[in-house]
């Protein structure tokens, strides 16, 4: 299926909802609608399937307007997955698969024939859903719901598949789930997929193209790595975010970041080399002590990322498990040079992160006061042959001063605001 | 294994099973409407099943009566059998309509008097009765101006909610409400000032099967049963929209066209059937219910479900109204409300108590 959308306007009474969209989708993709609430993205999914009737500008669906097809055409060629189902009638996940045969039966006077039945029973295979297509609609899951639904569309066996924002009630699995079936449909029937979606990097994992709407208008098209930048996203959500590979997937991948550092009570700034879960305790007690708290280099997903995160503290982060690259490095310097103090704690040290105790090399050399707590007795950090631990004493006969345990930091960071 | 709605285990369905089990529902409920059919036509004052002993018929009486040439044979012809095949019509109108107008107002609450059906006729059949038409229309005027006032009402609920050819349910389902009423201040206003020729009209106002006749019968008979032929093959239509109003359109329906269609079937029948018989409540509403616990929600086997069982739940109220109380006949409205009220209350329970264990 081909979709050609041209200079397309649409309005509820006198507001603009969709300005000027041209768009064309090419036959077997995989395009992501992106944008901020109310920017258009599900309007311009009703008006593909006419569903709502554009007021200017032209759809055409394989070189027809889509204005000049019939409500069961229409159905023959699209498929729609809703965010959510349900119903209070008791309907049998049979009942619901088998309305999607609808647009197929010939008349009303006609029934489901042998075709039909084997059409659902495929889908509900396909789905992992026959095994209670006896069961009531209304007593499933939300996720065993969405799969019954996607069933019901592969069984209206559609040239394409439009979805609004399908995985959005969904847990991380059934998210996943979901997307890897209609990825699969993509692949393996040639269905074109448009997927209304928010989470960027749900998004940027399995969308060919990605269509960032803005208040109406198509601010942005093209693969995910070209249209997610932090500039795009800046300007679209006013959010900064920092973007990375996936050193498995080659996908991009999007993550928020906390500009602005929070004025505290000291005015005193501490920045953290952390990991593993080590500053965890470390941020709360400065925190709890009036303290300004920077960290980094963290990787997303680690627990201290999560950490300060909760804390909205400013952080040199890089993508999960990858090396601290030089972006992250420099912001990590960049950080230190804004704190007159830094904690290294008593993190694990790896290659991937051995750059941290540099940065602590470098806090030194210019001047900063370096706190290093000294792990508990027993718990070696150095997993890089010796080097971290020979580092930390070169550090320490440098001018490092090493803390036996975490409560006397406050004390030896009393003196600096004096 | 046949899927049936509550079985809560994991059924598998397939579509010769689930055909096999609409046949066998179907059938069941046929039987039970003839049975109950001959059962009402033997339950009264003259009949083998009769409250006082006084002119009870042996069975054998009963049957010479009605397929040979006796002396009752009149008596059950011209009386009795039209007036239970009434009452069947009725029935089936009210049950089929009422499924109707649940599927597209998505609402179990949903009932065919919920256009505004009841009210109208009420007003048209007051001011035929009050104002002493029947002089020049004869018996007919009462049906005739409620069968009208009827369809006007619907007509004014349904143009409240129709904004540029879409029909928004939510505006026509309040604008029922709120029209219903008015009327229903309308016609008490006129019974206020109509006196003593207010009693004639009770009967009517609550619904009474005592003046059906063979030509009621021939009027009411085509309407309803082709309506109920449409609903029905608008049968997976219905189910889809119970979906949502966008998803029945992606499953090639016109939403709009449907509301449509679904509402002047149901007010032509529910209008041909309340014409005349007056207000029979609660049949509509319940019905649908009770048929959705055996059957499931597919409208192509809950369809005629209905309209059979709500024909044989009327004729067996209206039994129940001729011979309850000796030497009288209530209105069946009172019977139907009287067993449909509890029961209605029973399922909403029953569903909240479901609701509140998930």
């Amino acid at each position: 299926m081909k979709a050609q959308i041209k200079s397309l306007s649409f309005s509820f009474g006198e507001k603009r909802i969709l300005k000027d969209i041209s768009l064309d989708i090419s036959d077997g993709e995989f395009i992501g609608l992106m944008g901020p609430n109310g920017s258009g993205k599900t309007t311009l999914l009703r008006c593909l399937m006419d569903y709502l009737p554009s007021e200017k500008g032209a759809i055409l669906i394989d070189m027809k307007p889509v204005h000049t097809l019939s409500p069961a055409e229409i159905a023959r060629i699209f498929a729609v997955v809703p965010q959510s189902s349900n119903t209070d009638f008791p309907f049998t996940c049979y009942d619901i698969v088998m309305m999607g045969r609808m647009p197929h039966i010939k008349s009303r006077l006609s029934g489901e024939t042998a075709k039909d039945a084997k059409a659902v029973r495929e889908a509900m295979e396909r789905t992992d859903t026959w095994r209670f297509s006896g069961r009531l609609f209304s007593e499933l899951s939300g996720g065993e719901r969405q799969r019954v639904i996607i069933a019901r569309a592969i069984a209206q066996s559609p040239k394409a598949m439009l979805l609004d924002e399908p995985t959005v009630y969904l847990d991380i699995s059934g998210q996943l789930e979901v997307m890897d079936l209609v990825k699969k449909l993509n692949q393996e029937n040639g269905i074109t997929i448009v997927a209304v979606l928010h989470e960027v990097n749900l998004a940027a994992k399995y969308c060919d193209r990605i269509a960032l709407l803005n208040d109406g208008r198509l601010e942005a098209i093209g693969a995910p790595q070209d249209v997610l930048t932090p500039e795009t996203i800046k300007s679209v959500y006013g959010v900064d975010v920092v973007v990375r590979k996936d050193p498995f997937t080659k996908a991009v991948y999007v993550m928020p970041r906390s500009t602005t550092a929070p004025v505290h009570r000291h005015g005193t700034r501490v920045h953290l080399l952390c990991g593993g879960g080590s500053g965890g305790p470390i941020m709360r007690l400065l925190h709890d002590g009036g303290y300004g708290i920077s960290a980094g280099v963290l990787n997303v997903l680690d627990s201290d990322y999560e950490n300060a995160n909760d804390l909205h503290i400013p952080v040199a982060a890089e993508i999960p498990f990858s090396q601290i690259s030089q972006e992250a490095h420099a912001e990590n310097l960049r950080l230190i040079d804004e704190s007159p103090a830094i904690v290294v704690c008593p993190f694990p040290v790896g290659p991937g992160n051995f750059r941290n105790l540099e940065a602590a090399r470098h806090a030194l050399d210019s001047g900063k006061r370096v706190l290093i707590v000294r792990p508990a007795t027993g718990q070696g950090i150095d997993f890089v042959g010796g080097k971290a631990d020979s580092t930390i004493k070169e550090l320490i006969s440098s001018g490092a001063i090493e803390v036996p345990e975490e409560q006397q930091l406050l004390s030896q960071l009393s003196e600096i605001g004096r | 294994m046949s899927p049936g709605p509550g079985d809560g285990a994991a059924a598998v369905a397939d579509i010769a099973s689930v055909r096999r089990r609409h046949r066998l529902i179907l059938l069941g409920l046929l039987g039970l409407l003839v049975l109950t059919f001959f059962l009402a036509v033997f339950t009264g004052y003259t009949g083998p099943i009769a409250p006082v002993s006084g002119d009870r018929l042996s069975f054998g009486e009963a049957f010479q009566g009605l397929f040979g040439h006796t002396s009752n044979s009149v008596f059950f012809w011209d009386i009795r059998v039209p007036r239970i095949l009434f009452a069947g019509i009725v029935g089936a109108a009210l049950a089929c309509a009422g499924t109707a107008m649940q599927a597209i107002f998505r609402n179990s609450m949903a009932d065919p008097f919920i256009i505004g059906v009841s009210s109208g006729a009420a007003v048209g059949a007051v001011c035929a009765s009050v104002l002493g038409f029947g002089a020049f229309l004869g018996s007919l005027a009462s049906p005739l101006f409620a069968f009208f006032s009827a369809l006007v009402t619907v007509l004014v609920v349904y143009s409240l909610g129709v904004v540029k050819g879409r029909v928004y349910v939510d505006t026509v389902l309040l604008s029922g409400v709120a029209v219903a009423a008015f009327l229903g201040a309308v016609v008490s206003f006129i019974i206020y000032y109509a006196g003593e020729r207010y009693d004639r009209l009770i009967p009517w106002l609550l619904g009474s099967f005592a003046d059906a006749r063979w030509s009621y019968v021939e009027a009411a008979a085509l309407p309803v049963v082709a309506g109920a032929l449409v609903v029905y093959l608008y049968g997976r239509d219905l189910n889809a929209i119970l979906m949502g109003e966008e998803t029945a359109y992606n499953l090639g329906t016109d939403p709009d066209q449907l509301k449509k269609v679904m509402l002047g079937v149901a007010a032509l029948i529910t209008s041909a059937a309340v014409a005349f018989v007056g207000i029979v409540g609660f049949v509509g509403l319940i019905v649908p219910h009770m048929m959705r616990l055996l059957v499931g929600a597919d409208h192509r086997i809950l369809v005629p479900a209905s309209t059979l069982f709500g024909a044989t739940f009327l004729i067996a109220a209206d039994a129940v109204a001729r011979t309850a109380v000796i030497g009288e006949e209530l209105p069946v409205g009172i019977i139907t409300a009287l067993c449909g009220g509890p029961f209605f209350l029973y399922l909403l329970r029953r569903n909240r108590i479901r609701g509140e264990a998930k």
